[in-house]
């Protein structure tokens, strides 16, 4: 911390527990420490005079303070965020004593430093750089685009490349492979983009194995990200857009599709037949011995007679009028956002209506 | 040897980047050295725009361009590399939105554009208030494109110089631990500027003047150096930036008295007057009484909500988290903060220095194009297209089959220094020296610059690079040792701040961000139509250098 | 008597049956009055939202119009997916006004009353957890959980995205545990407990579902449980259904296999705490036998 303390400024005895880690001989311990600062102080601060003052082995990384770099993501209590935005003055008021442990999903170097090497290789994998598709603009200038337009990446665009998504993504930690919440959402970044040219090549490419649809949507990310950049939205609109471009080979877009023809038929999931409909035939023929565990407790619900709802023209009908009207593949979501925004913007609109009305 | 290339780029923000990207077209076997990830780099943080004649907001030519940017300079800057600037700016604007850039649009799909301070048209294109964290990404997009290789974590410490060329540089392998050298027929220091000489900075922990120093060390002079910009909008205490695309947006500043203050100062462009004349301004108020706890307000609750969601939304954010307000109720408060560093390694228009093999780019460059003072938006300019222009002179130059050479006894030299300082048990934390270093720069170097306090900080930074002598590195081992790192930057701060002193007590006027209302309040080109030039022989040696004028003659500076 | 519309969703209908019986019986019980919702279809899941997400923002309006339509002021659902999903639709609908009007011009076309955000989503669990519905509910519970063992789940969406949720802090739940205790059992509690089951992968991506799915079950198994007590009927599917899977890729391992673990929905839980008919709880439509629980409430 940078910072001296000014006379008379206000301070407070602050408890963290840190997870130490070597890679290098493997020793592991929790230790704790209390240090006194002044009540502004972030995290971030605290490991700064924690490294200063008493042991200046604590290794981190660090660089804006602003939350911009995206370089200090670290877990508290097990919850991924970044040192530099976390205040410490509630959790000290509240008498607690965080624990504070190095990113999840990632091979940990040394204490709250984690290898991003793997990270970094996602996010290459995605080819993350413009594929023109356009003729080189008039005179050299710009390509056109409205701000409308370029707003469809407008989340996407604010990734600092924390990690904080990824620490925490069950997906990942079920299976490593995964690409994951970070390159995905960068994935979308250019997919959305109105100048790139490879959205097909794309799309395919992120339908892979470990692409879009082994996303749990466990919505940690979403719930992490200190920049509302909303990764499992971004992924969903990648399988938006898939899905429209009739690149839905895989099983996740199969079922997916089932669902959209079991609202427009019986207008209830049709379950029975969503396995062989996900998975074909043969592989629902091999998983006869599950499914037959699953009928004898009447979990197989026969296909006929058919439950069907009340209606279902009627969802029918809009179906027909969606597709009609356009509004296809990611601008389903993107439509959603200025409105969902407004949750994240706590403006004091509640306090000036009882203004008014007093 | 532990790596070899035509080309190493010293800092991957954007000017390290850009470099990079250039000597790669231009067929050059290049790497990037940084000591931390690309992306991390503090290019990142700047929010406002980036500066150049697109005219897409109203008319506007490269020669506006360049006036305004000589007059911002309080006429110190060198008028032929800041019309080099101007005019190839447009293109190099285009090019990064070629690249997928996500710039803020006009209505009819430009590249929008918005006033800034002392500019005479609003030619700052922007992305919301994240400009130089869209640059960042996009630039690194490109990087990963070509695949350039990267040494990341990897801390730049010594340049080795060999036959009077530069060949390369030491670095300390800050994730894996231990030295390894990598030669090069060119080395680019693109490493940013040295904000953390105070506390209450914009700057990144990173911005330790590590390339300024490296230079210094092996002679190479530096230019302007006592030249640092106050930002008038950071948040207290510790220096956070508040965008001047707020004041661009219509935000106004005001005292403690609910005054627009500046039409007593700059009564044209109000909140659009330059950063210095700004920041005197509130330090002034402040100085005198009408300030609140140390500052001034910046009242951004006019523009409305939908404005400041859409246009400023990272500003909201930053006051929220890092003072408690919310910019839509509240008057945010300010104050100003080290921000931008002038001055740096002396370059030519190619970016070469004085040593052969040697460039410099961004803001650890001084080519110059900001003379005394910058204008908001052209640091992000001057980083492309300078970086541009160091990438590709370099790369040619690295081309004409040159050698590489690096003398065993400099390995041997800095293992040696690298063990005395790990093994030293006895001695002084950095940190102490650090925190008072940054506390009496800002006291005694800071927007007011006094004779006496700049003679008694001469006197304490001496002191303090003496205590430095004996710091002591607690880490001892090899893994991720941040420890060690920081001590290596707190002795680059301590020589910079030592050339800063020298050159503001030699610079006996008011010029731009170097103001001395107490003993010469006025400018003086008849004896200081120059800029200073400090070379490293055993402390600062000072020298001067004349200012390139093309077009314009030195007027008087008003807002 | 507080009505609620009804949104059973599709799984209680089908193959959760027991789920719905079990809801239906308890909710007079918890000053429930609940009115059933034909004329409405799936709510699409997660699938939908990402398939097809303007196809999705009707079908839930359709929901809500329907639910709006019956005079209620409450929807009340009884899965986690349907009530992030009909939520984020609430809210995508009340933000913005063009959007709205697109979408009740569409309603309208298809002779759907109109949607005018009258309804409040909310799970059974959080009607039950606080208020006049939980003091209701401890009145209710008069045969009590005897001591027993129960380890909550919660699964995803009933806890994030916590700004479309907001019930409860999604890292520190406390619901699922008062009502646990409110009922006389002792809670079990672990970290997987607001970690994903896995479920909508379970059929895309077995493995890696398979992969999470173990955690709250081996986690509760560890902790002593006798059972797990879950609010959404997906979950339950996942936990009770697929444990044979989990043991068949044990067996696969050379594994020994997991010790059984009987999953109670939220509604057979209190349901059997306020002594409800076996008919109505339909244990026997379980998977795992829920007969080692049973017998140590003396059901």
């Amino acid at each position: 911390m940078e910072a001296a303390t000014q006379p008379r400024e206000k301070t407070m005895q602050v408890k963290i527990k840190i997870w130490r880690f070597d890679s290098q001989t493997g020793e592991r311990a929790l230790k704790e420490y209390e240090i006194e600062a002044p009540e502004w102080v972030t995290l971030l601060d605290v490991l700064d005079m924690i490294k200063d003052q008493q042991d200046g082995s604590l290794a981190y990384r660090k660089s804006c303070r602003m939350m911009i770099c995206g370089s200090c993501g670290m877990r508290m209590d097990g919850a991924a965020v970044l040192a530099c935005k976390t205040r410490m003055y509630d959790i000290v008021q509240a008498g607690h004593v965080p624990v504070i442990s190095a990113m999840g999903n990632l091979p940990i170097v040394k204490d709250l430093v984690v290898d991003m090497e793997p990270f970094w290789e996602k996010f290459k994998a995605m080819k993350p750089w413009l594929q023109p598709g356009y003729e080189e603009p008039p005179e050299g200038k710009e390509y056109r685009v409205s701000q409308e337009r370029m707003n469809v990446i407008h989340k996407e665009a604010l990734c600092i490349n924390c990690g904080c998504c990824v620490s925490e993504c069950n997906a990942m930690e079920s299976s490593p492979e995964f690409l994951g919440p970070q390159a995905l959402a960068k994935g979308m970044r250019f997919v959305g983009d109105a100048r790139d040219g490879a959205t097909v090549e794309r799309l395919e490419d992120y339908s892979d194995e470990h692409g879009i649809w082994e996303c749990t949507r466990c919505y940690f990310c979403n719930e992490r990200c200190p920049k509302g950049v909303d990764p499992r939205d971004a992924i969903a609109k990648l399988g938006a857009e898939a899905v429209k471009e009739g690149i839905d080979r895989d099983m996740g877009a199969k079922h997916a599709k089932w669902f959209i023809k079991s609202t427009e038929t019986t207008g209830w999931l049709r379950e029975t037949e969503l396995v062989p409909k996900t998975q074909g035939v043969i592989s629902a023929i091999s998983q006869m011995k599950f499914a037959m565990g699953l009928a004898k407790k009447g979990k197989v619900p026969l296909p006929i007679p058919p439950h069907v709802a009340e209606n279902v023209d009627e969802a029918r009908g809009l179906h027909r009028l969606v597709h009609e009207q356009g509004r296809l593949g990611y601008e389903g979501i993107v439509q959603g956002e200025g409105a969902l925004a407004k949750l994240d913007h706590h403006l004091r609109e509640e306090e000036e209506e009882e203004e008014e009305t007093t | 040897m532990d790596a070899k290339h035509d080309v190493l780029v010293v800092g991957a923000g954007c000017a390290g980047m850009r470099a990079a990207i250039e000597a790669f077209d231009a067929g050059a076997d290049v790497a990037m050295i940084s000591k931390i990830h690309p992306t991390r780099s503090h290019s990142g943080a700047a929010e406002g725009g980036i500066n150049a004649a697109l005219g897409n907001a109203s008319d506007d030519d490269p020669e506006a361009h360049a006036y305004d940017t000589v007059k911002g300079s309080d006429y110190l800057g060198d008028q032929d590399a800041i019309e080099i600037l101007c005019n190839e700016a447009p293109d190099d604007v285009y090019e990064l939105e070629h690249w997928g850039a996500v710039f803020s649009r006009t209505e009819d799909g430009r590249i929008a554009q918005r006033p800034f301070g002392a500019a005479g048209a609003p030619r700052t294109a922007y992305a919301a208030d994240i400009t130089g964290h869209v640059l960042v990404q996009v630039l690194y997009e490109q990087v990963v494109k070509r695949d350039i290789l990267t040494y990341e974590e990897y801390f730049a410490w010594k340049l080795v110089v060999d036959d009077g060329r530069c060949q390369g540089v030491i670095c300390w392998d800050l994730l894996n631990g231990g030295l390894k050298v990598i030669g090069a027929k060119t080395v680019i220091l693109a490493t940013g500027g040295a904000g953390r000489l105070y506390t209450g900075t914009t700057n990144a922990y990173a911005c330790t003047g590590d390339g300024m120093a490296l230079a210094l060390r092996v002679g190479v002079p530096l230019k302007d150096m006592e030249m640092m910009q106050f930002h008038p909008t950071t948040l207290a205490p510790t220096g956070v930036l508040i965008t001047e695309g707020c004041r661009g947006e219509g935000a106004y500043l005001l005292n403690a008295e609910g005054e627009r203050f500046l039409k007593r100062y700059a009564p044209n462009a109000m909140e659009l007057a330059s950063r210095d004349v700004i920041s005197r301004a509130e330090q002034t108020e402040i100085d005198e009484g009408r300030g609140v706890d140390g500052n001034v307000l910046l009242d951004l609750r006019h523009l409305g909500a939908e404005k400041i969601i859409e246009r400023l939304h990272g500003t909201r954010e930053l006051a929220q988290t890092f003072a408690g307000i919310d910019p839509i109720y509240e008057p945010i408060p300010v104050r100003p903060g080290a921000h931008y560093h002038m001055g740096g390694v002396d370059t030519d228009v190619w970016g070469l220095t004085s040593l052969e093999g040697l460039y410099c780019a961004g803001e650890a460059a001084c080519v110059s194009v900001h003379g005394a003072n910058r204008l908001g938006g052209n640091a992000l300019m001057e980083t492309i297209t300078y970086g541009k222009r160091s990438g590709r002179h370099a790369a040619e130059w690295a081309l004409s089959n040159t050698t590489v050479t690096v003398p065993e006894g400099i390995v041997t030299d800095a293992e040696r220094e690298l063990r005395e300082l790990l093994g030293r048990t006895e001695g002084e934390r950095p940190w102490k020296i650090r925190d008072e270093l940054a506390r009496t720069m800002h006291e005694n170097f800071g927007v007011f610059r006094r004779e006496d306090q700049m003679q008694r900080q001469g006197e304490i930074v001496a002191g303090l690079r003496e205590r430095y002598r004996t710091v002591v590195v607690e880490d001892k081992g090899t893994l991720f040792n941040s420890d060690l790192t920081q001590a290596l930057e707190l002795g680059f701060l301590l020589e910079l701040a030592q050339c800063m002193v020298v050159c503001g007590l030699a610079r006996k006027e008011s010029r731009g961000a170097h103001a001395r209302p107490h003993d010469y309040p006025d400018r003086d080109d008849e004896n200081f139509l120059r800029h200073t030039l400090v070379t490293w022989r055993d402390g600062p040696q000072l020298d001067w250098k004349p200012v390139t004028m093309t077009k314009w003659q030195p007027q008087e500076r008003t807002y | 008597m507080k009505q609620v519309a009804y949104y059973k969703g599709c799984l209680a209908a089908l193959s959760a049956k027991e789920l719905d019986t079990s809801t239906q019986a308890l909710a007079p019980k918890v000053g429930l009055e609940l009115i059933d919702l034909e004329s409405v279809t799936c709510c699409g899941a997660g699938d939908i939202h990402e398939a097809e997400p303007d196809y999705y923002l009707h079908l839930n309006a359709r929901i809500l119009a329907y639910a709006e339509a019956t005079g209620s002021d409450t929807l009340m659902t009884i899965c986690n997916v349907c009530t992030l999903n009909l939520r984020q639709a609430d809210f995508m609908l009340k933000g913005d006004d063009a959007l709205r009007e697109r979408v009740n011009t569409n309603l309208a076309a298809v002779g759907v009353p109109p949607y005018s955000g009258a309804v409040e989503v909310k799970h059974f669990l959080w009607l039950v957890a606080d208020g006049e519905g939980f003091e209701l509910l401890k009145a209710s519970a008069h045969k009590g959980l005897k001591g027993i063992k129960i380890a909550p789940f919660y699964g995803c969406q009933i806890l994030r995205p916590s700004k479309l949720l907001g019930f409860e802090d999604p890292d520190k739940p406390w619901s699922l545990e008062r009502i646990i205790e409110a009922c006389g059992g002792e809670v079990v509690d672990y970290p997987a407990k607001v970690k994903c089951c896995g479920f909508p992968i379970i059929q895309a991506r077995e493995d890696t579902a398979l992969g999470e799915l173990i955690q709250p079950i081996e986690q509760a198994i560890e902790g002593g449980a006798d059972a797990i007590v879950t609010p959404c009927p997906l979950c339950h599917l996942s936990l009770d259904a697929w444990q044979s899977k989990l043991n068949a890729q044990r067996k696969d391992e050379g594994l020994d296999p997991l010790q059984p673990m009987p999953i109670f929905h939220l509604s057979q839980l209190i349901g059997v705490a306020a002594g409800l008919e076996d008919s109505e709880l339909k244990f026997r439509r379980h998977v795992v036998s829920m007969k080692p629980v049973l017998e140590k409430l003396e059901v």
